[in-house]
């Protein structure tokens, strides 16, 4: 993936196994949202492919989350202005069919629709423990539960991989456990979640695989402790010297590329 | 970079330790009731008394012994002050009408009897030259109707940090209001066919006033009025009856809409309702949308335009292209819609897969190419079709199922003008439109428009194929103004190009129906009806602004934008906002108010 | 009937000033990813302010060469107050409003200034005659205009003027910085604001410009004559890549161009006899808006813009 002249992610091969927890690390601007986006539609790599359960996907967002992979976003994006339930059911949205027609004319497959699409919404609130607060906006949840609900929305469209970014950034520690269990229980659900996150007590605790990503390139991949062990990454973490030039800067010029992608993704392709 | 909306600010009521609650103006609170409740009544008695000596003041102010004119409508405000004081005085039977106990009601009915009383005392003066055409009575009103104003702000409040604070917290909404006791499902019934009553009958005298000065009064009873009731908490509470009963009110709704014009002795305020009927309808379209899919047409006036036009072509009037085609309603009705969908998809599909503004641009362009064109296509500039400037005149009268609309019908001894047939016949139209409007938005495709609105990315991602979703609600609001359209050039005789504009000084144009949506509150059924019928009506009965109104809706617009985007009718999710009973713990900090915003100019 | 070289002229006239006016357009998208709608009326106010000075402040029978700079400052103070006034009484309480609410304004602020050059300016609400530079000159068959002539001069002073200032000056720098990030420009100490306004006052000029050399090539003014020329300045700024100040000037040209050949000569079309003539140009003008749109949504020089995750 290249913005303009700067390579933002550059040849990461990765795969993700059904049932596996998979964590992605790297210092700010490592590219690891580049990378996400990358998956889910929202950029266009440049050169290489993303392919699930052995296709290749097209990028387009709705595409891929039709074929089953599900997102949640660094910055919460929740509809502000819809319901916890509404949000629940935006998620349910590849997962149905009902057109126009059918709303206007509501006719018994409908109503049969809608129930069922609502009964899936309120176990998924359940499970996160959000269903008695289904009529609230989802703009007046405290941070921790518009997290959750981001999560539920994800798992509404029934999908096989989910990818979380930053799930429990800005939360305290007890949160953080509460999104480790849920994590878990996701998994199993028997869907694999791939995490990026900078908390990496979270990440080691969580994950069966973790890989980092070093100014857009894959540096280790592996089981926590080889992870853990590898210099490499105490270096790219540290701040030490990296290949003559401080990592810290290094990764600060990909931020800015990155912020400003919006002008410049024409080129990417 | 984060400047918000902002909400109406109650000072907070701690600032300063420990005050007491006290007037502005010292009194005691006994004596300030008691000013509210003799000033209330007097300012109605005085209505009774001539309050000029000449008949040349419309409304006939001369008489002593019953009001008339615009007397009456201090009668009820002076009336309603009256009410709201005894009910202050927690009198049985009357606690309902201020259950949160505050001042605000009592301040906003008297502030309405006195705007009234004085608004007609000054016209009085100023219409016949000087103060010498007052009658005493004029006098008694005058002083009686400023008694419960200063009896009102007699009444303790805790006051703010300056005195403009203080008087914001005279007429602010209290943050709670009591919940109200359980009543059984046919009391609210009744509850809303009573105001429903009420609505219809406040409606009707608005449009069947007869000079200026006539609607400005009523426009100044009614707003202190609805202000009362809202600061008093009974909106809300109103509201969530009508949620409770939502089909109910519908019904009630359409069945008021139907009473309308077995009101009415002259066809003429027919024809109104008629043109209010069409304009909403229209701007209801427009509200799929505008207000639900975010997407904002600023040539809808066109699709409307382009369903008159096939209507007008296909209905047999001898100055159609195609005179010899007469087309039965039902289908003129539906090649309409469908011309409508046409160039509803052929402008949105290039342009709805871009920023939402460029959609702004090109739907400006369309709907200005639109009156180019069928100005251009009488045969001489441009291809032969639409007669040009002349457009399409003689289109002959609707026949559905051999009920002529043109003629005058008798039905259980009302008589049905011409204009009363169209009427009803829109209220169907409208019918269709809100049945759409409400199914469509309770429904998974009306949940991803709103997905759409709120943030784009995250719906894509949530796998809502954004282009789709918004072609389909651009189409389907071309359709509804082009099958409104059908209507509209019956109702008129004839099409010409001219109403078809951006902006014009008469409604239908684009500025007015994005006016009417924006005013009434986007996203809402009842909004951009009562927003049409207020943009409608205005130039209608003030002759002064016809030459201005234009103007004045460009700085209401701007005003609007800054100080109430929500418009008149707040959408229910900003309902819910306030009202949800707990979510005001929240901490302000935690919540994500602004942040698709932000996303978005950062991006 | 014009000969083509004469229809090129015209066509590269009439572009010069919908680049004038799509600069304004360009500029305050560029920054704010606000499209202005009021601009068109912003050009309108232009010509008015510059007829003022002609008609209500100079003494009758001032030569022209001595009244047109007084003209384009009075048109240029009216259009550039009225520019930053609207950003800064309107447009400005709005940052990170939703977006529907800013356009609204623009809408209401349109018709605001519109209605009050119709209702309060005398004689405003027909067509009010300007002052024409009507001398003309022949250049090998084609026929200009001493008003041509002015045009296409203040086009190419302006503009080689504006690329200096982007380009150069400190100003200009920190407004392509703005341009690129909003949030870090601020940052690293660029008043955002100060460049706001800056970008408006600049459109606001160049609009002026713009109407004054309309005034003189045309002979008349209108409070209506903002909306269809804001409309197709503001294609021209699309067709050139919205943002992008050379591809306003660029795309103003093309439209102009493009225009004035189709209500020329696409008469000549077999099936399309019909469809020519000035009354269509607006047609063809908007047909290629469309058609832009549809084929390189991002303009003959933009990029393409993404929405960032």
């Amino acid at each position: 993936m290249r913005f303009g002249g700067l390579t933002a992610v550059r040849s990461v091969d990765f795969t993700v196994n059904s049932g596996e927890i998979v964590g992605l690390i790297g210092p700010n601007g490592a590219g690891k949202t580049t990378f996400f986006n990358c998956l889910t539609g929202l950029y266009i790599p440049t050169e290489g492919t993303v392919s699930y359960k052995g296709t290749v996907l097209p990028p387009k967002p709705h595409l891929v989350t039709q074929a089953g992979i599900a997102r949640t976003f660094q910055n919460i994006r929740l509809f502000a202005n819809m319901t916890v339930l509404e949000n629940v059911l935006v998620g349910r949205h590849t997962r149905t069919k009902e057109g126009l027609w059918s709303a206007l004319l509501r006719g018994p497959g409908f109503k049969k629709a809608e129930k069922a699409s609502e009964d899936r919404a309120m176990e998924l609130l359940e499970f996160i423990g959000l269903a008695h607060k289904r009529d609230h906006l989802a703009r007046n949840l405290p941070y921790g539960e518009q997290r959750k609900l981001e999560i539920a929305r994800a798992l509404a469209s029934e999908p096989g991989l989910l990818l979380l970014d930053e799930p429990t950034a800005g939360m305290n520690p007890q949160e953080t456990r509460t999104t480790e269990e849920l994590v878990f229980a996701i998994r199993d659900m028997g869907i694999a979640v791939l995490v990026i996150e900078h908390d990496m007590r979270f990440i080691f605790n969580l994950c069966d695989r973790v890989a980092v990503l070093v100014q857009g390139e894959k540096l280790v991949e592996g089981t926590s402790e080889v992870v853990q062990a590898d210099e490499r990454v105490v270096a790219a973490y540290l701040g030490e010297p990296f290949e003559g030039a401080p990592g810290e800067a290094e990764a600060a010029e990909v931020a800015a590329a990155e912020s400003t992608t919006s002008n410049t993704k024409g080129e990417a392709q | 970079m984060t400047e918000t909306t902002k909400t109406p600010a109650t000072p907070p009521a701690d600032a300063t330790p420990a005050p007491t609650p006290r007037g502005l103006i010292p009194l005691p609170l006994a004596a300030a009731r008691a000013l509210l409740l003799t000033g209330g009544i007097a300012t109605a008695a005085s209505t009774f008394l001539a309050w000029t000596w000449t008949s040349d003041f419309p409304g006939d102010l001369t008489v002593t012994g019953y009001p008339g004119g615009l007397q009456w409508l201090t009668f009820i405000a002076g009336a309603l002050t009256a009410i709201f004081a005894l009910a202050s005085y927690g009198t049985r039977g009357l606690g309902w009408l201020i259950p949160a106990r505050n001042n605000a009601p009592l301040v906003l009915t008297a502030l309405g009897a006195f705007a009234v009383t004085w608004f007609t005392a000054i016209e009085i003066a100023a219409k016949l030259g000087g103060l010498a055409n007052w009658e005493p009575g004029t006098y008694i009103a005058v002083i009686a109707s400023l008694i419960p104003v200063l009896g009102a702000f007699a009444l303790p409040q805790t006051a703010g940090e300056t005195t403009k604070d203080t008087l914001k917290a005279y007429i602010a909404k209290p943050d709670r209001i009591p919940a109200p006791q359980p009543i059984s499902p046919w009391a609210q019934r009744a509850v809303i066919t009573i105001a429903s009553i009420i609505g219809l009958a406040v409606f009707t005298y608005g449009i069947d006033t007869e000079y200026g000065e006539l609607f400005i009064g009523f426009l100044i009873v009614v707003v202190f009025a609805v202000w009362a009731l809202h600061t008093a908490g009974l909106l809300d509470r109103f509201s969530h009856m009508v949620a409770a009963n939502r089909s109910f009110t519908l019904a009630m709704g359409f069945l008021v809409a139907i009473a309308f014009p077995f009101t009415q002795n002259d066809d003429h305020y027919a024809n109104i309702g008629v043109n209010i009927l069409i304009f909403g309808t229209v701007a209801l379209g427009l509200n799929i949308v505008v207000g639900l899919a975010g997407l904002l047409d600023l040539g809808y006036v066109a699709f409307l335009g382009v369903g008159a036009y096939t209507a007008a072509l296909v209905s047999g009037s001898e100055f159609s292209k195609f005179s010899g085609v007469q087309f039965p309603f039902w289908a003129a009705a539906l090649t309409g819609a469908a011309a409508s969908l046409i160039f509803g998809v052929l402008i949105g599909a290039p342009t709805l897969r871009l920023r939402g503004d460029y959609l702004a641009i090109v739907t400006l362009g369309f709907g200005e190419i639109f009156r180019i064109a069928v100005n251009n296509m009488d045969g001489d500039s441009g291809p032969d079709l639409t007669n040009g400037p002349n457009g399409i005149p003689a289109i002959p009268d609707l026949n559905i199922l051999g009920f002529n609309l043109g003629q005058p019908h008798d039905i259980a001894g009302f008589t049905l003008g011409r204009f009363a047939n169209y009427y009803l016949l829109m209220v169907l139209i409208m019918a269709i439109v809100v049945t759409v409007y409400t199914r469509a938005a309770d429904s998974r495709i009306g949940r991803s428009w709103i997905a759409i609105r709120e943030d784009e990315t995250a719906a894509t991602a949530m796998g809502i194929n954004g282009f789709r979703v918004k072609l389909i609600a651009f189409a389907l609001g071309a359709s509804l103004a082009g099958l409104a359209g059908t209507v509209s050039a019956h109702v008129t005789y004839s099409v010409v190009p001219n109403p078809y504009q951006f902006a014009g000084s008469t409604p239908p144009n684009s500025a007015f129906l994005l006016a009417a949506v924006v005013l009434g509150g986007m996203g809402t059924v009842a909004g951009p009806i009562l927003g049409a019928a207020l943009l409608y009506l205005l130039p209608e009965k003030l002759d002064f602004l016809q030459n201005k109104s234009l103007l004045a809706f460009g700085i209401a617009l701007i005003l609007l934008m800054r100080f109430r985007p929500e418009g008149i009718i707040a959408n229910r999710r900003r309902q819910l906002e306030f009202h949800e009973t707990g979510q005001l713990d929240v901490p302000e900090t935690t919540t994500l108010t602004d942040e698709p915003a932000v996303t978005k100019a950062g991006a | 009937m014009h000969t083509l070289p004469q229809q090129l002229a015209n066509g590269l006239l009439l572009g010069s000033m919908y680049g004038l006016i799509a600069i304004g357009y360009t500029m305050v998208y560029g920054i704010v990813q606000l499209i202005n709608f009021a601009h068109g009326e912003i050009f309108m106010t232009g010509g008015f302010g510059a007829l003022t000075v002609y008609l209500y402040i100079l003494p009758d029978g001032t030569p022209m060469a001595a009244a047109i700079p007084l003209m384009l400052l009075g048109g240029a103070i009216v259009s550039v107050l009225i520019a930053v006034g609207a950003e800064r009484f309107a447009y400005r309480p709005l940052r990170g409003a939703p977006r529907l609410a800013p356009l609204i304004t623009a809408i209401g602020l349109s018709l605001a200034l519109q209605e009050v050059v119709r209702n309060f300016y005398p004689g405003a609400d027909k067509a009010l005659a300007f002052p024409g530079l009507d001398t003309t000159h022949d250049i090998g068959s084609v026929t200009i205009k001493d008003a041509d002539i002015f045009l296409i001069a203040a086009a190419i002073i302006c503009m080689s003027g504006l690329a200096w200032f982007v380009r150069k000056s400190r100003t200009g720098r920190a407004m392509q910085a703005t341009a690129q990030d909003p949030d870090t420009a601020q940052l690293m100490g660029i008043d955002t604001n100060r460049i706001i306004v800056i970008a408006f006052a600049i459109g606001g000029f160049f609009a002026a410009v713009a109407a004054l050399s309309y005034g003189l090539k045309y002979g008349n003014i209108d409070y209506r004559m903002g909306f269809l020329m804001g409309l197709k300045a503001f294609t021209a700024a699309v067709l050139g890549g919205i943002g992008n100040i050379y591809g306003a000037m660029l795309g103003g040209l093309v439209l102009g161009i493009a225009e004035t050949l189709a209500s020329a000569y696409i008469n000549n079309i077999p099936g399309m006899q019909q469809l020519g003539g000035q009354s269509w140009a607006n047609v063809w003008a908007f047909v290629l808006l469309i058609l832009v749109l549809l084929f390189r949504p991002q303009g003959l020089l933009g990029e393409r813009v993404a929405d960032r995750a």
